[in-house]
């Protein structure tokens, strides 16, 4: 919080790149160029390389079915597996040795900009989806059970976004500051025992913060 | 003076928003292990359940985790 990042390059005069975006960039590399590969080798008898890849596609797949039904898990799969994705590659980052030392490569979602974007996408997700199910059930879940709720339940939109990034940004960067911490005490040996935590951790937000855009989907898509 | 007075703080944000969200999780994890020894096939829905109420509970104790570093930055 308050804590502004170093702008190590000045793009064409006044966009400012921090390492958190560059951290992005690779990941969007590194994401894009995974998938050119995969699809590059889609085989009708898979190999052991695609074998992965569709483990894991189907487990996502598996994963959004039980939240949401199979008809609203297809409809949306492509955004909820996006933001999975992208946020469990934006944990692991910075797991990478050295990341986070220099400023020019950061952990991207330890940074509370970063994570606060993803809120509002969700927040626009979450009310979009919710007026294309349709404007008249959209309007009644404001005053559903009592007219008195309107304030709180509008209040309430503001603050699932809010505390989606809030978790995000709290866990990540505090893993990584109690790495650094242990680092600071005992540079070798020390902070891998909070990295070997950390690795179930950064895979458990990025499930927690899909699941509950899941669940908030739901609850805006529902059926009467 | 302030500045110990502000390492204080910072101890007992994180310190006391640690407490309740720490008790509460213990007492889910027990209900939700209890559930799943009397129930194993249920263990799957179990899991999420469990996974998405210590997320929300872990947020009140992140929410003192932050008052603690932004008070930890002023020092």
């Amino acid at each position: 919080m308050g804590e502004a990042s170093e702008v190590v390059i000045k793009l064409f005069g006044f966009l400012d790149v921090t390492g958190e975006v560059i951290a992005m960039w690779i990941i969007l590399g590194i994401i894009a160029i995974l998938s050119l590969i995969v699809k590059s080798i889609l085989k009708e008898k898979p190999g052991k390389f695609q074998n992965i890849i569709e483990w894991f596609v189907e487990y996502l797949d598996n994963f959004f079915t039980d939240l949401l039904g199979k008809k609203k898990a297809r409809q949306n799969f492509t955004f909820l597996a996006s933001l999975f994705i992208f946020i469990i590659f934006g944990n692991y980052s910075g797991l990478i040795p050295g990341v986070g030392m220099t400023d020019y490569v950061k952990a991207p979602t330890a940074s509370l900009s970063v994570t606060i974007a993803l809120g509002v996408i969700v927040f626009v997700f979450l009310q979009v989806s919710g007026l294309k199910h349709g404007v008249k059930h959209y309007f009644k879940r404001f005053v559903s059970p009592i007219f008195i709720m309107l304030p709180l339940l509008v209040l309430d939109e503001f603050i699932k976004p809010a505390s989606l990034a809030l978790r995000l940004y709290g866990n990540i960067f505090g893993e990584e500051m109690v790495t650094h911490q242990l680092y600071e005490i005992l540079p070798i040996g020390a902070p891998v025992v909070m990295m070997a935590l950390s690795l179930l951790f950064c895979a458990l937000q990025a499930m927690v913060f899909t699941m509950l855009v899941s669940i908030y989907l739901d609850e805006a898509t529902e059926e009467e | 003076m302030s500045t110990s007075l502000i390492a204080l703080a910072a101890a007992l944000a994180i310190a006391f928003s640690t407490i309740g969200p720490a008790i509460g999780q213990g007492m889910t994890a027990k209900a939700a292990m209890e559930s799943i020894a009397r129930q194993p096939d249920a263990a799957k829905d179990i899991r999420s359940t469990l996974i998405i109420s210590m997320a929300l509970m872990e947020a009140l104790t992140i929410y003192g985790l932050l008052i603690a570093f932004m008070l930890v930055s002023k020092i």
